[in-house]
């Protein structure tokens, strides 16, 4: 399953007991949490600042941009107060008044556009600090861009992951329904002869393939799927998938025990069985509608009744 | 990876010492994986270990496991 890092303790609990390893007694959690892993060691910590910065959404990198913009201004524009030494245009101290100030803020969206008319200029260390904020203002531009780009590609994926899901539930849906009419024959059938067939049985046999297939969709998407599923559709599968439990239970129940029973029968009867049975409102990772909750336990203890 | 099916094919290698496991019990970078089923889990197991069930591992692996280069020892009752 692509585990890389995976190492196996070949003497397992009976030589971890016999070596006096701490052994720990308590009952597995019922819902599993996912495992937290701890931060992987490695990794340049001196661009981490820089990873930050690409995680923000698009609207707090332009308001960085922008404030670091202006705070560059502030300050090119109070050096000039100050100590003097400040912003030059055509040879004239830039003074520092409101209009100082309105020539500082141009000159510091100029320097973080990398543009450079060069009709103000910055004089002594000001120098320094007009060559950081270009870096500053390139390096945050340059997120703001790639957030815009990669937000149309976000959006296309998403509506792709969405089709591919609204189809995987229609298909379910569909067999699901198969199915249910399928069990239902099957059942009719028993009534009528009491015993089952060989054809009927292989019949039985690969329906209970197909619903487990379909089960196993049904417990992929409760328990790892990243598109939140419609809860309509979820109850109407939900409550397929009740249905269809039912008449199996129903039709297992009165199967005559013993002698013509097929190993491949009992082994899908028992995978449904144990597949079903973690589908409950309480065990799934999401928390969902009462209603759904509902037809969850149901199914449950559906399953309890069929293992 | 383990399939439940094939239980016979699960290639013990790269291994993990008892020592290892003993020294790290408090490192949580490394997930010590139990596979055993619920019940023998509770009886007894490797403190700070998971469960999770060779029957289930296909079904809950990427939920329970998300990181693949994640490092896990993986055991079972014994020597089988």
């Amino acid at each position: 399953m692509g585990y890389t890092n995976l190492r196996y303790y070949v003497g397992g609990m009976e030589d971890w007991i016999e070596h006096n390893g701490p052994v720990e007694r308590s009952p597995a959690p019922v819902a599993a949490r996912p495992v937290i892993v701890a931060p992987q060691p490695g990794g340049s910590r001196a661009f981490v600042w820089l990873e930050i910065l690409a995680s923000w959404p698009l609207e707090r990198l332009i308001g960085f941009w922008l404030g670091m913009i202006v705070v560059f201004g502030v300050i090119y524009w109070l050096t000039g107060i100050g100590m003097g030494w400040g912003l030059q245009a055509g040879n004239v101290e830039v003074k520092p008044d409101l209009s100082g100030f309105a020539t500082a803020i141009y000159f510091s969206f100029v320097t973080a556009l990398s543009i450079g008319y060069g009709d103000v200029i910055p004089t002594g260390p000001l120098r320094i600090l007009a060559v950081i904020e270009g870096i500053a203002g390139l390096l945050v531009f340059g997120c703001v861009i790639s957030k815009l780009v990669s937000r149309r590609q976000e959006e296309l994926t998403a509506e792709i992951h969405h089709t591919t899901f609204e189809d995987r539930l229609d298909r379910v849906r569909t067999n699901l329904h198969l199915v249910f009419s399928d069990l239902g024959s099957v059942q009719q059938l028993q009534a009528e002869q009491g015993v089952l067939p060989d054809q009927v049985r292989r019949r039985l046999e690969s329906t209970v393939r197909v619903f487990r297939g379909e089960l196993q969709t049904i417990h992929d998407l409760l328990y790892k799927s990243h598109v939140e599923p419609d809860e309509e559709a979820l109850e109407s599968l939900l409550a397929n998938l009740a249905i269809c439990l039912q008449s199996l239970v129903e039709i297992s129940a009165s199967r005559p025990a013993g002698n013509g029973q097929s190993a491949a029968l009992e082994a899908g009867l028992r995978a449904i069985g144990n597949l079903a049975q973690e589908i409950c409102g309480e065990c799934v990772p999401r928390v969902y509608a009462p209603a759904l909750k509902e037809s969850m336990d149901q199914i449950q203890e559906l399953a309890r009744r069929l293992a | 990876m383990v399939k439940p099916q094939s239980t016979e094919k699960i290639p013990y290698e790269p291994a993990i010492s008892r020592d290892e496991i003993m020294a790290r019990l408090e490192d949580r970078a490394l997930v010590i994986l139990n596979v055993m089923p619920k019940e023998t889990y509770a009886d007894g197991h490797i403190p700070g270990s998971i469960s999770l069930p060779v029957a289930e591992i296909e079904a809950k692996a990427r939920a329970l496991l998300a990181n693949p280069v994640q490092e896990i020892a993986v055991y079972c009752a014994g020597p089988t």
